[in-house]
């Protein structure tokens, strides 16, 4: 992790030294191709000596042909061993990037993988790693190519003829000059700039306008909307027109040069052949040759716009790849007892903004605490470091007396089970997704589904257990995957149990169910409740009460109403909220 | 594919009239160098040159250097800019239609999905066109005016030549076919990879806590190994194809000399003519290879045409005859409806719920209580039956003059990554800020907003990214009450979003719903007691209405939700079973 970040060329060359013995293959190939693909304007070149220089020797001429047929297909099997050879060397470059990606992220905190969405890492190990074939597959062979091919033929020409061969270099020094000069105008940067400026603020003027317009359509003020977006879309066409008019003249001479680039050889040729300088097939080898290296020349001018798009995506892979992963003392979780301490723990998920601030409680083992407060005091996040979602930055949290940050993840996750408000069900059978490749018996696994009350409706899907989840038309509601997700808690029967109450309320048509179910699972465990509803938490052993990441106080129902503010306080408001009736008419009706 | 570019044409005609002469233009004088080129040789190629001729005819290609600097950027501007104007007009047509697709249009897409039709694909169109299709243009030209010429010179070496793409072109386009075939597998199984990855990474804490990383991973490492070979296979197997079209080029080219060398022989052919073959032979084919490399390219822009040409072509809703009703009463005679190609959501439902009352629709989920409320917005519109409101049915009003009547409180709040002030202001633009004041206040926003460094200057961020659920919902309600619609729907799940904040935003909606008509989607049914009517919906029909007394003493469907939800709502978490 110490080996110092490389970024551009650099790092993707860095990428690709994963196969660089394929890949120099996939050069030296490319090499040959360039050389071979010359030879029948070499045989050209023969013939045509021939042709001027009766008695046509059919023979050799002969001979000749079928040599450029030969080396004809030599070039293109060359051509396509050395695509083979990069493509190969690129997919299983791709390949091991995703693994090592997915791998690694599989590593870091879990709570890292949730600041991004999925849909956002999905893009890095999808797109962005797709990128970096563009730059193995293609670029790094039409470098070689774009290279070897004016080489192979400069050489070729000047031990023809020197002073041809110097004169045909005229068109590719002018625009070796004109080119920088070119783009290196300061209007020019300028000018990109406001033209990149106008395409941002269209796009997000896109998104905004397609993502509003529901919005806008019910409040009736698409007029509007569509004004701005229209102002958005004109301001970049008129942009981009003007950059166009300003870029034109420079290309205008670039493809002028390019398709008349024989003019000095002609010129010189012409006039050396009049003097006796030179044979008529010389003469036509150069008008053949001089100028054909020119262009791949400058597809190499392109690659420069090419990698940074590619080192973008490079970049956001970099990002996680360099992430530094949990790191624990194999073997240590070696818990006699669960009892789980808070001593002066401060964490924060972006510098500067404490979520937790020096908090310090303790959980005694086979309890059940509540964790209590206002939205954003740092509740969630406290259970969450219990798991090691997150490293504390600041002080220990200790399991039965082992600081948690010693213990590797795995072994911590043994003793570990959640109940969350999102429940993730797998494309398997409904077996295995609650049997989540835990070691138990088939009739475990029943008895774990019927004490999560799942038995019954599980028993009434098409294949009863062996029914895969997302299979056509087999779906199950929210409260069916809640319940799902505590028979894998009931089945795992770990000694620590983290809630969020939430849960228990998140499908109101099966709320009975769900928490019939929950009853059962908290029989004779340490119990982390994250609690929203204090009227279900008023029975705990102890409530402990955040407020804007500190602990405010701790105890139990009715020592908390008698003791904190805060507590009482929200106490009332839930109370008056749980009796919450909706009517039309202005007379409140508040139930007796 | 051909269909999908004068599509596009029709966003500018005269614009691409202009760019295809200058275009062309251009093509003649990319030509033109090497017709010269042929006249010199030939006239060197004279026992006695005559030089005056030759001089000249350098002078001649001099000076098309020079027109082509003009003409060169004369085609670029004019295609660029058409190019540009197509996208500019194209942009707006989207935007345009955009505004007149249903609401329920916008349910059934991806936001994110629409936005890149506008954004990326017409981009692509952008990006490909202008390059693309001038470099096919010239390609197609520059073989053509080749080809004329071979066969003006001898058309029996011309013909050679032009067999090699006469049966060049079948093996093009098998090649196609086999990219076709074997990419189709390629996106198989990269949609397998990206499904894999998307599990592994959205279950990744229960992979974790149950230790299944290895497991889990291995049939990553299965999927991703399979792209992997796939993607291999792709490159491998087209190629051959492809490539053998360069060798039939090469080995035309050297049949093309073998005739050509016969027939010298034979008198009938001179070798100025051969040479001339030998020349400009090799040119014929250098077209077809950028045909070859540019025919991907426009097929993947033909993906992004196709996908703007659906949504310019998607059906709109009927605008209906510009009536307004000056009452409020809502009702349902014997709707019948169905998503397309669905089972039926709702099936004969008839209700009436008069102006400033309450009614409650409640119901296990997908009895299509989200629908009724849907229809009566002109999300969609029936297919039996009929919805009115003020006994004008609403499907002979125009949308706007619907939308115009009714708030809407649901679960997925918009914001704009503006002010709260000005997120409130989207209910009524033409408002005062005293108004906005009295709503915010009334709607609890600033119970919050107070606290804020701001107030409600705050901006609220990234889709309101820096609010909570529940205060994202009060400015809803804020926006909803500066709107003062005379009807209102509302889900009653919205105040339990946020447990932490539930009365705020309950006072909010109290509010709200004073004196409104109101159609209530309910989950918890002690909050719609109250309710005037309260709809039960089972499977798409009305199991039972009434008021609460009533349909308690019915002991029907809702009472037995009745039963289960007050058993539920005593519900507290102990060590000891005593549930139930």
């Amino acid at each position: 992790m110490e080996k110092k970040k490389k970024d551009g060329i650099a790092r993707l060359l860095e990428i690709a030294g994963r196969r660089k013995y394929q890949l120099a293959l996939s050069g030296l190939l490319a090499i040959l191709h360039a050389a071979l693909a010359l030879v029948p304007y070499i045989l050209v070149y023969y013939i045509i000596k021939e042709l001027i220089d009766p008695p046509i020797d059919t023979e050799q001429v002969q001979s000749y042909l079928l040599w450029a047929v030969g080396a004809g297909v030599g070039s293109y099997a060359l051509l396509y061993a050395s695509g083979m050879a990069s493509h190969v060397a690129a997919f299983n470059i791709l390949y091991e990037l995703r693994k090592q990606t997915a791998a690694k992220l599989g590593q870091l905190p879990l709570g890292f993988i949730t600041t991004y969405s999925s849909g956002a890492l999905k893009k890095i190990v999808a797109d962005d790693i797709e990128r970096i074939e563009n730059f193995i597959a293609h670029q790094i062979p039409d470098f070689v190519k774009g290279i070897a091919l004016p080489l192979v033929t400069i050489i070729y020409l000047f031990y023809v003829d020197w002073r041809l061969a110097a004169i045909s270099f005229v068109p590719l020094l002018v625009l070796a000059i004109w080119i920088p000069l070119m783009f290196r105008a300061d209007y020019t940067k300028e000018m990109m700039k406001k033209y990149h400026q106008a395409q941002e603020d269209m796009n997000s003027g896109i998104v905004e306008f397609v993502r509003a317009m529901p919005v806008m359509k019910i409040f009736t003020q698409t007029a509007d909307s569509f004004r701005q977006y229209s102002n958005s879309v004109n301001e970049y066409a008129a942009m981009s027109i003007q950059w166009m008019r300003k870029s034109s003249p420079p290309f205008a001479v670039f493809m002028s040069f390019i398709s008349n680039a024989t003019l000095p050889v002609l010129v010189l040729g012409t006039y050396l052949y009049l003097q006796n300088g030179i044979t008529f097939a010389t003469l036509i080898l150069f008008l053949m040759l001089g100028v054909g290296y020119i262009k791949p020349v400058f597809a190499l001018a392109n690659m420069g716009m090419q990698i940074t798009l590619i080192n973008r995506g490079v970049q956001r892979m970099d990002d996680i790849l360099q992430q530094p992963i949990q790191t624990g003392i194999q073997g240590s979780a070696h818990f006699s007892e669960y009892t789980i301490k808070f001593r002066n723990v401060s964490f924060s998920y972006t510098e500067g903004l404490k979520v937790l601030d020096q908090t310090s409680f303790t959980i005694p083992a086979g309890s059940i605490t509540a964790l209590v407060g206002p939205s954003g005091a740092g509740k969630s996040t406290a259970a969450q470091l219990v798991a090691r979602f997150w490293d504390v930055q600041e002080g220990e949290i200790l399991i039965g007396g082992i600081n948690i940050q010693s213990v590797p993840v795995e072994e911590l996750m043994r003793e570990v089970s959640f109940v969350f408000q999102d429940s993730f069900m797998f494309q398997e059978t409904i077996y295995e997704n609650i049997r989540m490749g835990m070691d138990k018996t088939e009739s475990e696994i029943m008895a774990a589904a019927k004490a999560a009350q799942c038995h019954t409706f599980i028993s009434q899907l098409p294949n009863g257990y062996q029914t895969r989840f997302g299979e056509r038309g087999v779906h199950l509601s929210g409260g069916e995957q809640q319940r799902i997700q505590l028979a894998r808690a009931i089945l795992k029967d770990a000694p620590i149990l983290i809630l969020d109450e939430a849960t228990a309320f998140s499908d109101p048509e099966n709320e009975y169910l769900i928490q019939q179910a929950f009853s059962r699972l908290i029989q004779d465990k340490t119990v982390i409740i994250i609690a929203h509803r204090l009227s279900t938490i008023t029975d705990a052993d102890q409530i402990v009460v955040f407020d804007q990441g500190r602990v405010v106080a701790t105890g139990t129902h009715p020592e908390l109403l008698k003791q904190s503010p805060l507590y009482t306080q929200m106490w009332k408001a839930h109370m008056r909220a749980k009796d919450f009736e909706l009517s039309t008419s202005t007379q409140k009706s508040i139930k007796v | 594919m051909i269909k999908n570019i004068l599509y596009a044409f029709r966003y500018d005609p005269p614009g691409i009239r202009k760019a295809l002469f200058w275009e062309w233009l251009h093509g003649s004088l990319i030509a033109a160098p090497s017709g010269i080129l042929l006249l010199i040789i030939w006239e060197l190629f004279k026992e006695s040159p005559d030089l005056r001729t030759i001089w000249t005819t350098l002078g001649v290609m001099g000076g098309l250097f020079l027109m082509q600097l003009y003409v060169a950027r004369k085609a670029m501007m004019a295609s660029n800019q058409s190019t540009y104007e197509m996208s500019r007009r194209l942009r707006l047509a989207l935007g345009n239609k955009l505004q007149r697709l249903s609401l329920g249009y916008y349910k059934k897409r991806d936001p994110g999905d629409l936005a890149s039709v506008v954004l990326q694909d017409v981009g692509n169109f952008e990006n490909i066109f202008g390059h693309s299709v001038t470099n096919i243009a010239n390609a197609l030209f520059g073989t053509f005016m080749i080809s004329l010429f071979l066969l003006w010179l001898d058309w029996r070496l011309a013909v050679t030549l032009i067999l090699a793409i006469v049966i060049g072109v079948p093996l093009i386009q098998l090649s196609k076919r086999l990219v076709e075939k074997y990419g189709k597998q390629q996106i198989a199984a990269r949609n397998a990879t990206g499904s894999r990855f998307l599990e592994y990474v959205q279950g990744i804490q229960p992979i974790k806590s149950y230790g299944m990383t290895g497991e889990r991973f291995q049939s990553l490492d299965l999927a991703l190994d399979s792209l992997r070979r796939e993607s291999i296979k792709t490159e491998a197997i087209p190629g051959p194809v492809v490539l053998t079209v360069g060798v039939l080029f090469e080995v035309f080219f050297v049949l093309m000399i073998w005739l050509g060398l016969y027939l010298l022989a034979g008198g009938t052919v001179t070798s100025a003519v051969l040479i001339a073959f030998l020349i400009l032979g090799y040119r014929l084919y250098e077209p077809m290879k950028i045909l070859m490399v540019e025919y991907p390219v426009l097929s993947y822009m033909n993906v992004s045409l196709n996908r703007m040409i659906d949504v310019l072509e998607a059906p709109e809703q009927e605008a209906g005859q510009g009536e307004h009703p000056s009452t409020y009463d809502i009702e349902f005679v014997q709707v019948g409806f169905r998503y397309v190609d669905d089972q039926p959501v709702l099936t004969d439902v008839s209700f009436r719920a008069s102006a400033g009352t309450m009614t409650a629709l409640v119901g296990p989920s997908g009895s299509g209580k989200t629908t009724i409320t849907s229809l009566i917005a002109r999300f969609w519109d029936v297919q039996q039956g009929k919805i009115s409101i003020g006994g004008i049915n609403v499907q002979d009003m125009a949308p706007a003059t619907v939308y115009s009547l009714i708030s809407e409180v649901f679960q997925e709040v918009y914001l704009f990554n503006d002010s709260i002030y000005h997120n409130i202001q989207i209910g009524n633009a033409q408002a005062s800020e005293e108004q906005i004041m009295a709503a915010a206040k009334k709607a609890q926003v600033l119970e919050f907003a107070q606290s804020l460094p701001e107030g409600l200057g705050t901006f609220v961020g990234e889709g309101g990214s820096k609010l909570s659920g529940g205060q994202k919902q009060r400015i809803s309600i804020a926006r909803a009450l500066l709107k003062d619609a005379p009807i209102v729907l509302l889900d009653e799940a919205t105040a339990s979003l946020d447990p932490e904040n539930e009365i705020y935003i309950q006072q909010a909606i109290e509010a709200l719903v004073k004196d409104k008509t109101v159609i209530v989607i309910a989950h918890k049914l002690s909050t719609v007691q109250q309710a005037d009517q309260i709809i039960v919906l089972n499977n798409g029909k009305i199991a039972e209405s009434g008021r609460h007394e009533v349909l308690l003493s019915q002991e029907g469907l809702y009472y037995r939700l009745w039963n289960t939800q007050q058993r539920a709502s005593g519900w507290k978490i102990e060590k000891n079973l005593k549930t139930a």
